[in-house]
């Protein structure tokens, strides 16, 4: 009978499920988050909504990235858990698989920087990084912040690197703690 | 069921995502507004049901009053005007994204783009099977700020403890599904024999792209001189 | 003619341990029926994987000889060829199906196996016709009950025609009923497909006179084979006394509803848990008693009155309620909050409403006699299936809740920690005057611990030993 061991996949079926089941846990939470940004965004205080709570939605991919250690997990979960989102309906409809597109691939470039060799916190920060500044620029273009005063703008950023650093920074390495803590990775 | 005029989830997909990153771009209030009447007319031959639509719309009725008001008092030109036009590209994001989501499900629309964009199978049938824990997604988060409570402790969207419950148990989820769909044969990276292919008519291939072309002439001939 | 057979197999999750399993050497022979037994965490889950090709693909190492089907290690062989041979059945039936129906599931199976399409209905037809779930084709297998999911997972088997068929405690979550029809399926497939049958079970019953070789592996990992006078004798049924004491506690209910999708499930019209006393409510897969348990705890919406002191309980804050009403859930690990096995008993001793009772003395001595001693260090996901068990239990138990409610706290416990945690919790309820509902399909060794009996059918709840039907 045929053998396996002459067909090596980069992605094992086990990984691709898990990577997606922390998207889904994600794209969950996501959608329960939306409903309290909600509450903000009803307001013209909109784009602060936007800041400071962006760091959530920023959260899965580094987390995966961290989980896998694979070049292009950061991305693919983060766009997953955005797909996710979108079909337990969203308020942003389409746009989440762009933005979710364009967040996975701005968290993606700090690891890409370290070249994959690095998973620690320096990679991390520099994911924060990344992160921040590409989706800033993204959403000068589509969310119309181009518009906005200057001096709101780089307010605006300073929350945004706050928040992403939070969430998609301190929040990730302490959950990536935990994780090798329990030791349920390294079976 | 689905009928003759609905449109093929890979290319309903494409389609969508391609305009919505053309009106990310653009700040035209008619572009959008030809979008969201194209949506809904989409929406309304495959007959949505028109509460959820309904419901869509007003839910995201804060978000959109919150999009006007941020420009209105914040923007350093033409405050109406931008205004209008994100207002309008925030529910044309909405509506062409619900073509998609409530027009097909998860399942067709990865065995689609397994077939037409060549999805590899381990994603095609890892990502499937993930999708069918969604209620137990939900439901398990549930019980992870249960039991927390029972002693003495509540997690908020700030403790890592949530996310670390959350990522054991989609740890063995994973790894039971994955040991059962292998036992079950699935094989990664060999080829499987598939029941039902998906169709994706030449006509509809044909329409959309011409719809784009349509839009983009429309809209480039209204630009200023 | 497919044979599978371990060579002096040595395997090890960890190359730092000791191994699990210990120069196994073992022939299925074909068209036999066979049964495993052994403690929990002997490692009978860890050979039915070997044997399936899983392992080590997914964990562990071989450390010394090789599984073998038809002089090819079956580890190697690619999963579709594999499957036509070999199939596997596991424990927990709602996490082995990828996809959202039977039907489907099938399809998924034979598409794998490259079959024509062409075939596929006929031949999905009838391997749902064979284990009798040909009306469930088109249901979500999350909706059906757990002996109705272990179907389905046979029927997959059967459409593949796998020869040899390992089933890892399949029946561990499901009721007597089911148990008897899929033992009847199995004994079916042996005797007119000619299939090869490997169970593993704690539960003998039922066996005898279907085995033809019974092996028994031990905690030193080491397997042989037992005599088949073990399965003789063994009851059946297990009948409890009503002991019901007239002493009630705070918590009662009334016209109690719950409806799911439309459908009426539980319907419980007046009772009071009894003061100090331990109760089972059985009833069969998908009766609702899970969702009863929810209902107590709030935790889905019901109609009728859930009353604490004469006051409706879903008044209390969430806070106030979780002092007077305990869950334990189905999956131990869900229960944990914290790292090691030290700091889950600490916080349930810092949270206890009563630390007169779970002096430390008292903690040491139930961890002592819940042989959890030693562990106090171990990280909590990495104790075996048992010992978490017993540590969920005794962490719940050590918060001295009025109302504690488990839902099948039982599985997968050996005889010796079975009779350890039920004289625990006796000695609980005795001494504090707290009561405890538990939800459990297994009967054999609770007999001198359960005080009453509540059954789920026709989603009425009935108490059991009264001459009048309780409603
Ligand atoms: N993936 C794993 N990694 C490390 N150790 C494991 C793993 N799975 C099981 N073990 C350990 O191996 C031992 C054997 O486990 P196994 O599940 O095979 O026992 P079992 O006989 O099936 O027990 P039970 O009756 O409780 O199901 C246990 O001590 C368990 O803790
Ligand atoms: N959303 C739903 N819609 C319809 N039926 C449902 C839904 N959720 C659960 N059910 C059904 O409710 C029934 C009760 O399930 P429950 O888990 O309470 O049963 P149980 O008595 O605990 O069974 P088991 O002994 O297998 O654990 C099952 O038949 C299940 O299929
Ligand atoms: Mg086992
Ligand atoms: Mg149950």
């Amino acid at each position: 009978m045929q053998t396996i061991s002459d067909k090596k996949q980069r992605w094992a079926l086990k990984d691709v499920i898990f990577l997606a089941i922390i998207a889904i846990f994600f794209g969950v939470i996501y959608e329960v988050w939306g409903l309290s940004y909600n509450v903000i965004a009803a307001t013209p205080l909109k784009p602060f909504a936007n800041d400071i709570t962006l760091g959530v939605w920023l959260m899965a991919g580094p987390l995966a990235g961290l989980m896998l250690k694979k070049v292009g997990a950061t991305l693919i979960g983060e766009l997953l858990a955005a797909v996710v989102e979108m079909f337990l309906f969203s308020q942003w409809g389409a746009a989440n698989i762009i933005s979710g597109f364009i967040q996975g691939f701005a968290s993606e470039l700090g690891f890409a920087v370290t070249g994959y060799k690095n998973w620690s916190k320096i990679a991390l920060f520099f994911s924060t990084i990344s992160a921040t500044i590409i989706t800033f620029i993204w959403d000068l273009f589509q969310s119309g912040y181009l518009d906005y005063h200057f001096n709101l703008l780089i307010l605006l950023f300073i929350v945004r690197f706050l928040s992403i650093g939070f969430f998609a920074g301190i929040l990730v390495y302490w959950i990536n703690q935990l994780v090798s803590q329990s030791g349920i990775l390294n079976r | 069921m689905t009928k003759w005029w609905h449109v093929n989830p890979t290319l309903l997909t494409l389609f969508v995502l391609w305009l919505s990153l053309e009106i990310s771009f653009i700040k035209s209030i008619s572009l959008n507004l030809i979008l969201i009447g194209l949506a809904l007319i989409y929406l309304l031959l495959t007959k949505v049901k028109y509460k959820t639509l309904l419901l869509m719309l007003f839910v995201s009725l804060p978000f959109a009053i919150g999009t006007w008001l941020s420009f209105w008092l914040f923007s350093t030109t033409q405050p109406i005007y931008l205004a209008a036009v994100y207002t309008t590209r925030l529910y044309a994001y909405l509506l062409l994204g619900a073509a998609i989501t409530l027009t097909t499900n998860i399942q067709p629309l990865l065995l689609s783009l397994h077939q037409h964009v060549k999805l590899p199978n381990t994603f095609t049938f890892g990502l499937l099977a993930a999708f069918n824990l969604l209620p137990r997604v939900k439901q398990q988060l549930k019980t992870i700020q249960y039991a927390a409570e029972l002693r003495g402790l509540s997690y908020h969207l700030w403790h890592p403890h949530l996310y670390f419950k959350a990522i054991v148990s989609a740890l063995n989820w994973s790894t039971d599904l994955a040991e059962a769909m292998t036992s079950h044969g699935f094989s990664e990276g060999f080829n499987r024999s598939e029941p039902d292919p998906d169709v994706l008519p030449l006509w509809q291939v044909i329409m959309l792209t011409v719809i784009i072309i349509l839009i983009n002439i429309y809209y480039f001939s209204m630009l200023p001189k | 003619m497919t044979t599978l057979s371990t060579h002096q197999l040595n395997f090890t999750y960890q190359s730092d341990q000791q191994p699990i399993l210990n120069n196994i050497s073992l022939t299925l022979n074909p068209n036999s029926f066979n049964l495993l037994i052994g403690v929990s965490g002997s490692g009978k889950s860890t050979l039915l994987k070997l044997l399936a090709g899983l392992y080590p693909k997914f964990a562990g190492k071989i450390t010394a000889g090789e599984v073998l089907l038809n002089a090819q290690p079956v580890a190697d062989i690619v999963p579709y060829e594999r499957a036509q041979h070999v199939a596997m059945l596991f424990q927990n039936p709602l996490r082995q199906f990828a996809m959202a129906t039977p039907y489907e599931e099938v399809k998924f199976a034979l598409g794998n196996l490259q079959f024509d399409p062409n075939e596929m209905p006929d031949r999905i037809q009838s391997a749902l016709a064979f284990v009798g779930i040909t009306h469930l084709a088109h249901h979500q297998i999350r909706h059906l009950s757990g002996g109705e999911q272990q179907k389905v997972a046979l029927a997959t088997i059967i459409a593949m025609d796998a020869d040899i068929i390992l089933l890892d405690e399949p029946f561990a979550n499901i009721d007597p009923m089911a148990r008897q029809s899929l033992l009847t399926a199995l004994q079916k497939l042996q005797q007119t497909r000619g299939k090869t049958i490997f169970i593993s079970d704690h539960d003998l019953s039922g066996y005898d006179g279907l085995v033809d070789c019974l092996y028994q592996l031990h905690a030193n990992g080491q397997l042989n084979e037992a005599s088949l006078n073990l399965l003789k004798a063994q009851p059946t049924t297990v009948q409890f006394e009503n002991r019901m004491n007239q002493q009630v506690s705070p918590l009662s209910w009334q016209n109690l509803q719950v409806q799911l999708s439309n459908t009426l499930l539980i319907q419980a019209n007046e009772f009071s848990i009894p003061y100090g006393q331990i109760g089972i409510i059985s009833g069969p897969n998908g009766a609702g008693k899970t969702t009863f348990f929810k209902a107590l705890t709030q935790q889905i919406a019901y109609t009728g009155q859930i009353t604490w002191h004469q006051k409706s309980l879903s008044q209390l804050r969430p806070k106030q309620r979780a002092k007077v009403i305990g869950y334990g859930f189905q999956t131990a690990t869900d229960q944990f909050v914290t790292m090691t096995v030290e700091e889950e008993i600490l916080l349930s001793k810092k949270q206890t409403q009563s630390s007169e009772f779970w002096t430390s003395t008292r903690i040491e001595k139930s961890l002592k006699q819940l042989q959890l001693s030693d562990l106090l260090s171990h990280v909590v996901y990495r104790l075996s299936g048992g010992q978490q068990k017993k540590l969920q239990i005794l962490s719940l138990l050590i918060l001295n809740l009025p109302i504690l409610l488990f839902d099948e706290p039982f599985a997968g416990l050996d005889k010796d920690s079975l009779n350890q945690v039920l004289t625990l919790m006796r000695n609980y309820v005795n001494q504090t005057g707290h009561s405890i509902l538990l939800i459990s399909h297994q009967r054999h060794g609770l007999e001198n611990f359960i005080d009453f009996e509540l059954t789920m059918t026709n989603h009425k709840l009935h108490l059991l030993g009264e001459d009048s039907i309780h409603d």
